[in-house]
């Protein structure tokens, strides 16, 4: 189950809040386990077991590390087992080397552990908490469970810290109105699910399927922008749902996008793309680095080195990596040629180039894939524009005329900048309605084949 | 935030809310169908809870395509999910093109290569135990004949060439009949549904003419035929998948033969080997959502056609849905046709009849459905 399947929006989701909210406050957190726990179930129920046995297994090594705190050379011990493990969870399940791992935990054929990029990441995240005493290794396995599981969150939801997590979840406030931001929030998610993403990756699709060795230019280039478009709005997508469902249930979680695609600068777009996990590297892994590192040079290969280990969590290949390194290095350059403030247009035309032609990388099932595509950019096949570029902008203009749009931030700019009041009074009334149209036409969408899958890049 | 902001996130909240519970109380307690009409299609009914296929996930599967197709006013819903599609992205809904002139089949066929020539070997192994002479006919879906007005990216897909293919790795004996290029010269004509896969009749008859003259007969004349157009309403299998009906419906016709060989008995044979009377046109079928089975009616494993033809040739004719309007043109040239769906067999055929009293036998399929598992092998189990 996905959050944008009918399904899920109109029998799991109702019944979730309905139950949520008759129960008394002190055992709601109880009942949110209960609910994420029928959430995996309804996925399978190896899942569950899947997800039980490997919260118990963090929240057991959790607590070695805690009794052993004090004397730091042994907690290292426990520490290291416990990164071992969820290290090798991520990688037996996201890549295909690891079948006797497979066989071994008895999964069902095409068992992929939905979400399973998000929650060992927190999982290792926590366990490095307790070890530096950031965090207390938390008594209530409820909590815990809840960390891993949480159905907001679980499939590509917001990236929590431990700490985080449970201040969200102490300062919870139930109120109609959060509900009513949750689920605007949660249709605003949908609605750039399966109304921009599904419908990019059909055009996107439809550049792929054509040989890369006759792709005319411009082909070339719609077939990327669509690609870039699609990533970040299936992502941030999810990240909206997630978010806006935990808002339902009066938690309040950060933002992982914050309009990445308008930046007038690679540092602007770096701090806005997924945020919570480009945040989790520099502080487990980048930071620690630093402190050992004085030598600028050297901090500067540790920063490349972190982002090509973004890139390679996203798909768990070499292009990935290639696509998280030259992100990197760009960063670099970026910080050393310019110093001074750029134009703002010039800056988001640029930097917009930059991000397109780090993605032909991350795109590509090769390397040698992308070299060909890029020399299709550039107009190496010998055709400019031809009949399918032209056909494919006359099918997808309204789509690339919504989605550039609702890709930028201008229109929160609009409301926020204009002083009129009575401006922002009809953007409040009229998104309202804006919000019901979108969840009846997210609905239709989805309505023949009943949920909108991930597509993409499996996290 | 402001109170005007408050008011109406509680005003979403309220508003979202009865949305979404009327809309899923609607689905939960609506009547539960077991048919999908408009679709044509069985409806997915609830899961049976079993332990197995809770750990693997496929009841979970089950019971979310039961939601789904029990969503309240489903049909309703994909109509206007097809609608928008068109106007958002490329005309292309749930794999097939729409166009303003008729719908086309844009998924790719010909996958399956094992399955393929599976099927192929299967058809060679039975002519090898067979006496008689066997013919084989390969007929293009619509997409083959007018492919040429989907966008460019689709035409790599051709019939022609999985038919030259399939023709190539037939054994020798098997006499080949090109249907693909007779279709392709009469494209002008009304020879495919424009909104469904098959050809029409007439399109049917087109091939016909050719095929009884490899058989050894003389075609009957066009002009010998008093059509009747039955239902002008009919919308087929690609109309199932996409609800779309901007697209003129079909003609469905039946071509009388009045001077002609009348047909004396018609026998549905059932795999328990019960039969029942049926008819070459089963006119109450036209009333259901599966008009195109007018023709032969229901599909059963066999049809045993006896008509007043005082020649005692008998032609074993084993087949898909293609040959169903096509069966009808050749009651004038054989005295017995027995019409095999391996699809619908559950048992070896040779326990049923035995192929060596037809001294000719025509297979006849559509190209798309040769990657399909149909079981054909039962056809030559125990022969």
């Amino acid at each position: 189950m996905v959050y944008s399947s009918l399904m899920f929006i109109y029998a799991f989701l109702p019944a979730a809040l309905l139950l949520f909210y008759l129960t008394p406050k002190r055992f709601r957190e109880e009942v949110l386990l209960i609910e994420s726990m029928a959430f995996c179930f309804l996925i399978s129920l190896y899942f569950l077991f899947f997800m039980a046995a490997y919260s118990f297994v963090n929240y057991l090594v959790g607590h070695i590390i805690g009794k052993l705190r004090k004397n730091e050379k042994l907690a290292a011990v426990p520490l290291t087992l416990g990164i071992i493990f969820d290290l090798i969870m991520i990688f037996g399940f996201r890549t295909k080397y690891f079948a006797w791992l497979h066989d071994m935990l008895h999964a069902p054929e095409g068992f992929y552990p939905v979400g399973i990029s998000f929650f060992t990441l927190a999982a290792i995240g926590t366990l490095i908490d307790i070890y530096k005493g950031r965090v207390k290794a938390d008594k209530s396995i409820v909590r815990y469970f809840l960390y891993i599981m949480f159905f907001p969150r679980l499939i590509m939801g917001p990236l929590l810290r431990y700490g985080v997590f449970t201040k969200a979840l102490d300062s919870r406030r139930e109120s109609l109105t959060n509900i009513g931001i949750g689920m605007s929030l949660f249709i605003k998610g949908l609605a750039k699910k399966v109304i921009a993403a599904d419908n990019l990756y059909m055009l996107y699709s439809a550049v792929r399927s054509s040989d890369v060795d006759s792709l005319s230019a411009a082909t070339a280039w719609i077939g990327i922008t669509a690609y870039v478009f699609c990533l970040y709005f299936t992502l941030s997508g999810f990240a909206d749902m997630g978010t806006g469902i935990a808002y339902c249930f009066g938690l309040k979680f950060p933002q992982s996008f914050n309009y990445p695609l308008l930046s007038s600068r690679i540092k602007y777009f770096a701090a806005r793309w997924q945020s919570q996990v480009v945040q989790w590297i520099r502080r487990y892994i980048t930071k620690p680095l630093y402190g050992v590192c004085t030598k600028k040079w050297i901090r500067e290969i540790v920063f490349v080195g972190g982002w090509t280990l973004f890139g390679f969590w996203y798909t768990v290949t070499p292009n990935g990596a290639i696509w998280g390194l030259l992100m990197g290095i760009a960063l670099i350059i970026e910080n050393h040629i310019l110093q001074r403030k750029t134009m703002d247009f010039t800056g988001i035309i640029y930097t917009f180039l930059v991000v397109i032609f780090c993605a032909v990388f991350l795109s590509g099932d090769s390397l040698g894939f992308s070299v060909q595509y890029l020399f299709a950019m550039i107009g190496g096949n010998g055709v400019i524009a031809d009949e399918q570029f032209f056909y494919l902008v006359k099918s997808y203009i309204v789509l690339i005329l919504i989605t550039l749009y609702a890709s930028t931030s201008l229109f929160r700019n609009m409301i926020v900048r204009s002083g009129k009041g009575n401006i922002r009074n009809t953007v409040a009334v009229v998104s309202t309605f804006a919000a019901l149209a979108a969840l009846i036409i997210c609905t239709a969408l989805i309505s023949y084949s009943g949920s909108s899958e991930m597509l993409l890049i499996n996290l | 935030m402001n109170k005007l902001n408050r008011t109406m996130s509680i005003v979403t909240a309220v508003l979202s809310l009865s949305v979404i519970s009327v809309l899923g109380l609607m689905s939960f307690l609506g009547e539960k169908k077991f048919w999908s009409s408009d679709e044509n299609r069985q409806l997915t009914a609830f899961p049976e809870p079993s332990f197995n296929d809770m750990y693997n996930g496929s009841w979970a599967k089950q019971l979310d395509s039961y939601a789904t197709d029990h969503f309240t006013d489903r049909s309703k819903w994909v109509y206007a999910k097809n609608r928008m599609q068109v106007e958002l992205s490329e005309s292309i809904v749930n794999g097939v093109y729409v166009g303003s002139e008729r719908l086309l089949d844009t998924e790719v066929s010909g996958q399956d290569k094992k399955v393929f020539s599976d099927n192929i070997s299967i058809i060679n192994a039975f002519e090898k135990n067979y006496d008689g002479t066997t013919y084989f006919v390969a007929v293009p879906s619509s997409t083959g004949v007018y492919g040429d007005i989907l966008p460019s990216n689709f035409i790599s897909r051709s019939d022609s060439q999985r038919i030259n293919e399939l023709y190539e790795m037939l054994s020798n004996n098997i006499r080949r009949i090109d249907a693909y290029n007779i279709l392709k010269m009469m494209k002008d004509n009304y020879i495919f549904y424009r909104n469904d896969t098959k050809w029409t009749s007439y399109g049917a008859y087109c091939v016909y003419k050719t095929v009884i003259q490899k058989l050894g007969f003389l075609p009957t004349s066009y002009d010998k035929y008093s059509i009747e157009h039955v239902s002008d309403s009919f919308r087929g299998d690609l109309y199932n998948r996409t609800l779309y009906d901007e697209v003129k419906a079909d003609i469905l016709d039946i071509y009388n033969y009045p001077e002609g060989a009348d047909v004396v008995s018609c026998e549905r044979i059932l795999n328990d080997g019960s039969f029942s009377e049926g008819e070459i046109y089963d006119r109450s079928r036209l009333a259901s959502s599966d008009m195109y089975s007018m023709y032969l009616g229901e599909n059963v494993p066999l049809l045993r056609i006896k008509t007043s033809v005082q020649n005692d040739k008998r032609l074993l004719v084993i087949k898909d849905s293609y040959a169903d309007c096509f069966i009808p043109f050749l009651i004038q040239h054989y005295s017995e046709i027995t019409a095999v769906s391996p699809d619908q067999l559950d048992r070896p055929l040779g326990d049923i009849i035995n192929i060596n009293d037809y001294s000719q036998t025509l297979f006849l399929f559509g190209i798309n459905n040769m990657d399909e598992k149909m079981a054909l092998e039962k056809i030559t189990e125990r022969i």
